[in-house]
């Protein structure tokens, strides 16, 4: 059986409020959720207490639609749990991810590994093949 | 004091890969990595994963998102190719060899003069400045794109550039491309006949049928410049053929321009295109900034109107391609670029970091040198910001290593922006600091609260949807071709 998460949040004619427990939820998590929600909310945050922030979601429609608000705090709330597992994925493969991106962009050439102009030239060639209708022949290559 | 109750899902993290992940539709997520890998699941597969108990699966685990098993190195090659415009220089050169422009249209509001305004073309002694300063690039291949004004109001310009640069180039060796774009209206057969000859590509502007195009692109009292484009572009393909160019290869593109009236004629827009063997509609929305009051009222729309009118158009190219028809649209052939193959297209306004002054960079007529066209339309209304100095004078180390690139850089570079450095969009997507610059007056801005990124995600929502709901796999094939590029030598 999964585990559940419970939230309490109060709501008035505009907003809604979640005290959220910083042990449970850290400030990356807490601010990563609130940042996406910029273009519809004006976004409040305060601490009312050690280990405790308040976010306060304020609607940027005057009078908000019913059910809107409540649907709001369902949004935040499983945003903020979506980033709590953002960040504990980031974590854990943290060095998994510096190994690769170090590879990437400043690995040596040791010879026996293609360079990246081989790898194109393999793929143009594959692509040619693969395009019995020539359907498209490229002219614009920005702005 | 209401509460609400969510599962929380389990998480075994020392079994995956880094990877970011979003729900797209309701019940289906998809799950991205650096190298633009990804993979769509149901909520019960997602949850799976995530709690390690996934059914181990081939592709989850050569695309890296499976811990055991997978390959660093192999990823690394992936991400290095994915990439690989890192580094590489400015490959696209815009010439305003003019601001000179016998049209005056709707949208344009900070690039043209009128035509006795002679003092705005540029000169041949600046050209040669700008090819010098080009040709320093560390890209290997270069495009030369002619812009204005009306480019070829001061075809002189245009002549030399391509000239000097061919002389140039016998001992720089690098591929170079030179493409105009031209209303038409200036053009004649010697114009014409030198263009083809020195395999200039042409693409003109059209915004969709007679009415519309010449609303939009006000010419002189009494004229049709639709027509003038219906002919130019009939004649350029006839002697094409005649030449016996391949017709594929060699043929007149379009850009169209989305005005208001735009928006309920995408069905005889795409059908002009399709009847002229054209096969990119590229669709792009205005760039909302610069325009009176008044102005934007006549011409622009919201996000949302721009994306609902995006999306019908979407379906009904689908459509035509499903009755066998070759036509693509162009921003959606770009992210697929980025989903479908190893490789990015390196389309400069959309990558990561984003290729102001590092992937093109765009001359003014009088050799000022910004960061790109909306750069220099920023230059035009008075803010040089986007300058990064004069061809006369600026070196090439100057140029591509200038604190406004740098900026521009840092401030487009996803992995370090709040919303963007988890968003799944992140391999595929990028940001415009120009655009947040001119809206709120800073370079980062509030990406939920741009236009991009609502236009972004939704051309990325749009398209994996399409791929996940695709049982024959019909909508893959065309999507495919949509990927291909042919070199036309």
């Amino acid at each position: 059986m999964a585990e559940t998460a419970t939230f309490h949040y109060d709501v008035d004619a505009r907003s809604v409020g979640f005290v959220i427990d910083e042990e449970l939820y850290s400030l990356d998590a807490i601010y990563g959720a609130a940042y996406l929600f910029v273009d519809r909310c004006w976004l409040f945050l305060d601490r009312p207490a050690d280990k405790q922030v308040q976010v306060r979601l304020r609607s940027k429609e005057a009078e908000p639609a019913g059910g809107t608000l409540d649907a709001l705090a369902g949004e935040f709330a499983n945003e903020l749990l979506n980033q709590v597992l953002r960040l504990r994925i980031g974590d854990s493969t943290r060095s998994l991810r510096e190994y690769t991106l170090a590879r990437a962009f400043f690995g040596d050439d040791d010879g026996e590994r293609p360079n990246i102009d081989d790898l194109l030239a393999e793929l143009d060639a594959e692509e040619l093949a693969d395009d019995p209708l020539e359907i498209q022949v490229p002219w614009d290559t920005g702005s | 004091m209401k509460t609400i109750e969510l599962p929380r899902k389990s998480l075994t993290a020392e079994t995956l890969g880094f990877f970011r992940f979003g729900e797209i539709s309701p019940g289906r997520w998809v799950i991205t990595n650096d190298a633009g890998e990804w993979e769509i699941l149901s909520t019960a597969e997602f949850d799976a994963l995530l709690a390690g108990t996934i059914e181990t699966r081939e592709s989850l685990t050569h695309k890296g998102f499976l811990r055991t098993g997978s390959d660093l190195d192999a990823l690394a090659e992936r991400v290095r190719r994915k990439k690989h415009f890192v580094g590489k220089g400015p490959h696209l050169h815009m010439v305003v060899t003019t601001l000179r422009c016998n049209q005056d249209c709707r949208y344009c509001h900070a690039s043209r003069t009128n035509l006795d305004q002679v003092q705005t073309d540029m000169s041949l002694e600046t050209a040669k400045k700008v090819v010098d300063l080009a040709m320093q690039s560390t890209s290997p291949y270069l495009c030369f794109e002619y812009q204005g004004g009306e480019p070829t109001v001061n075809f002189e310009a245009i002549k030399f550039i391509v000239e000097y640069s061919r002389e140039k180039n016998r001992y720089e060796g690098k591929t170079i491309d030179h493409s105009l774009v031209t209303n038409f209206t200036w053009m004649d057969e010697e114009k014409a006949e030198w263009l083809i000859a020195n395999d200039v590509l042409v693409c003109t502007s059209l915004d969709g049928p007679e009415e519309l195009h010449n609303w939009n692109r006000t010419w002189r009292k009494g004229s049709n410049a639709f027509e003038q484009v219906m002919r130019w572009i009939a004649w350029f393909n006839a002697r094409y053929i005649e030449l016996g160019r391949d017709p594929k290869l060699w043929h007149i593109d379009a850009l169209l321009t989305t005005t208001r009236r735009t928006l309920s004629q995408y069905r005889e827009v795409v059908d002009l295109y399709v009847s002229l063997g054209i096969r990119n509609v590229h669709l792009r929305p205005l760039n909302p900034f610069g325009f009176a009051t008044r102005t934007w009222k006549n011409i622009g729309y919201t996000t949302a109107e721009y994306l609902a009118f995006y999306e019908q158009a979407l379906d009904y190219i689908l459509e035509l391609n499903l009755q066998g028809e070759e036509i693509m649209e162009g921003t959606a052939a770009l992210f697929l670029k980025k989903m479908l193959t190893p490789d990015d297209p390196n389309f400069v306004d959309i990558r990561s970091p984003i290729g102001a002054g590092t992937g093109g960079v765009a001359y003014n007529y009088d050799g000022a040198v910004v960061t790109s066209d909306e750069g220099r339309m920023v230059l035009a209304m008075g803010d040089p910001l986007f300058k990064l100095g004069d061809a006369a004078s600026l070196t090439y180390p100057e140029m591509v290593g200038h604190p406004t690139v740098k900026a521009l850089a840092v401030a487009s570079y996803l992995d370090s922006l709040p919303g963007c450095s988890t968003c799944f969009n992140a391999p595929w997507c990028g940001v415009r600091p120009l655009h947040n610059y001119m809206h709120t007056g800073d370079v980062f801005g509030q990406r939920p609260n741009t236009a991009k990124c609502a236009e972004h995600m939704t051309i990325a929502r749009l398209l994996l949807n399409k791929l996940d709901d695709d049982p024959d796999g019909d909508v893959r094939r065309i999507f495919d071709r949509w990927t291909v590029d042919r070199p036309r030598q």
